[in-house]
């Protein structure tokens, strides 16, 4: 089996020509994406019959919570991959997805507690989904700090890599060891194995909302990857040359 | 068929953070050779020794050691290497004697009074580090290259802070260790007077 | 260099510094005598947070200990070599954080009875404190580690050390304080207890190479 693809991945010049169109596009298509769930799920999904209104802040918790998890884990396995095959985009990628998994872990901590002042009479509960939500936030702080920390950004990616790596193996056991610790919380709302309990009705625009955030952060990523990569090979004629020939 | 160089360095490439330190340097080490690294302050010498040992990582290029590819996997070479760099990695808090103990665990210090007492540690053998002058830190450090049998010595500006007679002793060992057959490499501002090593233009 | 000869300086260096140690352990009493003061001394509170109080502290004491446990053999060259002595350096890290556990450990449990006296714990309890704290310990200790390497070239390290590493130790702090909760109250703790083994050795697989690999990344500035 040829793994000439796998090196091409990691190659800067070949993901910055390949994918130099690819934000503006998705960006717009997720943006039109996440607005079509969210106004189905804002105006036109039925209310729920315990919570009333109030439940409809999860087409935006819900997304934001789900995506805070993904790209940590995405940015953990980028970490493994530059920790065992030196692949030069994984660093990239990990400084260029990890404030953006930091927001999103901020905004299903700010959506969950103002969800959980109706719910549970309180801003905030110490309920095994936020509590972890609030450890995977300092995590991503932890990250970003590091990453600044140093001057050397060779070295910053190594470090960097190597917390996401011990990150990633232990966000399992937090979660867990925090959902032990305490469940009040209602279960997960989408499983994989199950199949939903939300009515369809409710559930659909849910989908769609995470579908165009998802988008939506790809493009923000790709963005910003991108910039990273035009700053990293300044100097570089492929670079110099596309820049000439097709402008940004 | 012919034997081996002690070490061959095809096409290195080594860039630190913006500045590119060398490229495509090429050489190869005889046993037996003495290696000065000739450069401006800054130049990056310091990088080059490291970057033999594997503390710096090189951009490209390979290195063979006695015709073995070494540049992913050092320890081999690191077996048969002595390296004393700018900070030469003594404990401050322990002894001479201690730090002895802990670099070359197995010779007896008894056995090396001479050579102690020819360098002038042999009064402070019992002193911590941290109480000597930089000059007698760095002899201690010197004196690993009597106390242990390696064929590799690097050695980062080994003369700073020794006083004439220490260079002569330190250059008459140079010069020992490469007629038995050992190689060295060094970098030093200072003028050699016994020895004449090879020299190596280091600039990009 | 020897595995034999590097564990004994370190042992030895660790002893030429026993202040630090010293200053370890009463930090962690201080902090000890903070919840007390600042929430509520009554036994009710006390023999029911105790085990809780003495974690919070142990692990911040750990963390500031091992915080800086490279520092010096960076700044006297000592790491590297440790790289070209040709010994294994994961394994050389596991030494240095073994002589760094003993020396920090076995003071703590001495004066733990002590503390645990002031905290009103229960002896039934207080032997599961002493369990948590032996099988949780050496995780605190080999994540840290990980810490220290990563942040060892930064000259302003300690706080971001805090901010990576207390993260990591929020599950061994829920299985060991739960275990000591659940002793109290008359529930069986061995499966916490099992988790914090587990925690222990996931580390003691997994620390030493993380550490070496960011040692290797500090060296390389």
């Amino acid at each position: 089996m040829s793994w000439a693809w796998f090196h091409k991945l990691g190659s800067t010049k070949w993901f910055f020509l390949w994918f130099k169109n690819w934000p503006l596009p998705l960006f717009l298509v997720g943006v039109l994406v996440f607005l079509m769930g969210i106004i189905w799920g804002l105006a036109f999904a039925p209310e729920d019959y315990q919570q009333g209104n109030s439940f409809r802040i999860i087409y935006i918790h819900v997304p934001a919570a789900i995506l805070a998890q993904s790209c940590y884990l995405a940015m953990g396995i980028a970490s493994f991959v530059f920790l065992v095959w030196r692949m030069k985009l994984s660093p990239i990628f990990i400084s260029a997805v990890a404030p953006i998994g930091a927001l999103m872990a901020l905004i299903a901590l700010i959506t969950g507690s103002i969800w959980g002042k109706p719910t549970w009479g309180t801003w905030w509960v110490w309920d095994a989904r936020l509590t972890s939500v609030l450890v995977l936030f300092l995590l991503y702080m932890g990250i970003i700090g590091l990453h600044n920390a140093f001057e050397d950004k060779r070295v910053a990616d190594k470090a960097v890599s190597v917390l996401g790596l011990v990150g990633l193996v232990n966000l399992p056991i937090i979660k867990y060891s925090v959902e032990w610790w305490n469940t009040l919380h209602q279960g997960a709302t989408f499983s994989l194995t199950k199949s939903p309990e939300m009515p369809m009705e409710m559930w659909l625009p849910l989908l769609i909302a995470l579908l165009g955030l998802s988008c939506l952060l790809a493009s923000l990523v790709l963005w910003r990857m991108q910039t990273t990569i035009m700053k990293r090979e300044m100097k570089s004629n492929w670079l110099k040359q596309e820049v000439l020939k097709n402008g940004l | 068929m012919q034997s081996a160089d002690f070490l061959t360095i095809t096409d290195l490439w080594i860039e630190r953070g913006e500045r590119v330190l060398c490229k495509e340097l090429s050489f190869s080490v005889q046993s037996g050779e003495v290696i000065r690294i000739l450069g401006e302050n800054g130049a990056g010498k310091s990088s080059l020794l490291k970057a033999l040992l594997g503390t710096v990582l090189i951009d490209e290029g390979s290195i063979l050691y006695l015709g073995e590819d070494i540049t992913a996997d050092r320890s081999n070479l690191h077996k048969d290497t002595l390296y004393i760099g700018h900070s030469v990695g003594l404990k401050k808090a322990l002894t001479v004697r201690e730090n002895l103990a802990l670099y070359c665990p197995d010779v007896s210090i008894e056995g090396y009074q001479p050579i102690l007492e020819e360098l002038g540690l042999a009064p402070f053998l019992d002193m911590p580090v941290n109480k000597l002058s930089q000059g007698q830190a760095r002899r201690t450090a010197l004196s690993r290259l009597w106390l242990t049998q390696k064929s590799l010595w690097i050695l980062d500006e080994p003369f700073s802070a020794l006083d004439d007679q220490a260079c002569l002793l330190l250059e008459k060992k140079i010069e020992q260790h490469s007629l038995a057959g050992g190689v060295v490499l060094l970098t030093t501002h200072i003028p050699l007077s016994s020895i004449q090593p090879r020299e190596l233009e280091f600039a990009v | 260099m020897t595995y034999f000869s590097f564990f004994k300086s370190e042992s030895l260096l660790l002893w030429r510094h026993k202040q630090d140690t010293l200053n370890a352990l009463l930090f962690f009493v201080i902090v000890v005598t903070l919840f007390p003061l600042g929430i509520d001394a009554t036994p009710d509170f006390l023999t029911v947070s105790a085990g809780g109080i003495i974690w919070c502290a142990t692990s911040l004491a750990v963390l500031m200990s091992i915080s800086r446990m490279y520092r010096e053999d960076y700044e006297d060259g000592s790491l590297e070599q440790w790289l070209v002595s040709g010994l294994y350096l994961p394994f050389l890290i596991l030494l240095k954080v073994t002589v760094q556990w003993l020396f920090m450990i076995a003071p703590l449990l001495l004066i733990l009875p002590i503390v645990g006296g002031m905290l009103y714990l229960s002896e039934e309890s207080f032997w599961v404190l002493v369990a948590t704290l032996l099988l949780g310990s050496p995780s605190l200790f080999l994540i840290g580690s990980i810490g220290a390497a990563l942040t060892v070239s930064l000259q302003q390290g300690a706080m971001l050390l805090m901010l990576l590493i207390l993260p990591m130790y929020i599950p061994i702090l829920i299985f060991a304080t739960s275990a000591i909760k659940a002793s109290e109250i008359g529930l069986p703790y061995l499966g916490s207890l099992a988790m914090l083994l587990a925690i222990s050795l996931l580390s003691l697989v997994f620390a030493p190479f993380m550490a070496a690999a960011s040692i290797k990344a500090s060296v390389n500035e």
